[in-house]
């Protein structure tokens, strides 16, 4: 009979615990992965005008690390919904990073001016630190916490400027 | 023949439970409402579809992929060196309710009775050397071809090329797909006949 109340409690945080995963898997728009928290790969690139960029000195706040080409049709139609939330956000709570794979200035240049001119990308001119990272594909967001673990990831071209994501990015941010 | 998204495809099913030959029958090429004013010819690109997976594969030509990578500053000697090669461009999309794997060693090619070896990713480093070809674009060009391993989630999707050596006549292409996070499902096969190397379209 002793087995009884602890069968009880062991069924009830599988329940808790179930609930617990159904919510959040219910809370994740489509195409968000969780990731297992593994520490963010170093990330050390320069922009366009010469300034560097560590991601060691992001702690304290949430990173959207976004990896893209011009040359991706995907990267193409998703990049304006990341210029229209990119305002949002008190980069304090979330920086907005993007990170252009192993093109040159001119191209990414004359692609952002046009589609998302208040951002201003890193650029992974070898496309090595795309290779460390290792995202499945391009474009990839990762958001990475303000300790500097890898979260989520999402999938390919999402639209971030939809109420679904909004609410998942302010979700992360507490807001 | 069954008419499948403008294209005419020819489904000849194989005994094998969850096994898919998908033979594409080109005589009357793309399919549209109307006919354009200046008719573009596309290579062909071989379609299935089921409650699991959708695949699409498209034979790149080689004026396609010049015009790519040239767009993308790619030099004449690399260019070149593609094209001494067969690129197939699978496009991948997992609409199961489980992860479904997508391992290109578990892929074949073959012609008749002769498998086909694929191309793989440490072909390219040294002909990229010989044409000397930049990191960045090794690096563009490595995210061109289609990832070897990737547990596709529910809902996720792939592309990316495949590359062979250059055919001179038709080829199948097995795809095998393993399911199931930890790949204990049942595979799930999609065969696609008669694939070919095109050539430049006129």
């Amino acid at each position: 009979m002793r087995k009884r109340p602890a069968l009880m409690r062991f069924l009830a945080c599988l329940s808790l615990a179930l609930l617990s995963w159904t919510a959040t898997a219910a809370e994740l728009p489509k195409g968000i992965l969780t990731l297992d928290g593994r520490e963010a790969p170093p990330l050390v690139l320069k922009n366009m005008d010469g300034e560097t960029w560590d991601i060691s000195n992001a702690r304290g706040h949430w990173v959207f690390v976004h990896f893209w080409a011009t040359w991706c049709g995907p990267c193409r139609r998703e990049m304006p919904t990341i210029q229209a939330i990119f305002p949002q956000f008190d980069p304090q709570q979330l920086e907005i990073v993007l990170i252009n794979v192993a093109e040159t200035e001119d191209t990414v240049f004359s692609f952002l001016a046009a589609v998302a001119p208040d951002i201003e990308p890193l650029m992974d001119n070898d496309g090595l630190a795309a290779e460390r990272w290792q995202p499945r594909g391009l474009p990839a967001s990762f958001f990475v916490d303000p300790e500097g673990r890898l979260r989520y990831l999402a999938l390919g071209g999402r639209p971030w400027d939809t109420p679904a994501y909004l609410d998942f990015i302010k979700s992360l941010i507490g807001d | 023949m069954t008419v499948f998204k403008g294209i005419s495809l020819r489904y000849a099913w194989l005994s094998l439970a969850g096994v898919i030959t998908v033979a594409p029958a080109f005589a009357d090429g793309p399919g549209s409402a109307g006919p354009p004013a200046m008719p573009v010819q596309q290579p062909p690109s071989p379609r299935y579809e089921d409650a699991q997976v959708k695949v699409r594969v498209v034979m790149r030509t080689p004026d396609q992929l010049t015009a790519f990578y040239l767009g993308r500053g790619f030099n004449r000697a690399a260019i070149d060196k593609i094209l001494e090669t067969c690129f197939i461009t699978p496009i991948i999309h997992n609409k199961a309710l489980d992860v479904l794997w997508l391992e290109l060693d578990e892929w074949q090619f073959s012609q008749g009775d002769k498998v086909i070896t694929r191309i793989g990713r440490d072909y390219w480093p040294e002909k990229w050397r010989e044409a000397g070809l930049s990191q960045a674009h090794q690096s563009t060009f490595g995210w061109t071809l289609m990832p070897e391993v990737r547990d596709l989630r529910v809902d996720e999707g792939v592309g990316g090329s495949v590359v062979i050596p250059r055919q001179t006549g038709p080829f199948r292409l097995v795809m095998k797909f393993h399911t199931g996070a930890d790949k204990r499902g049942p595979v799930k096969t999609v065969v696609f006949e008669d694939l070919k190397c095109v050539s430049d379209l006129p």
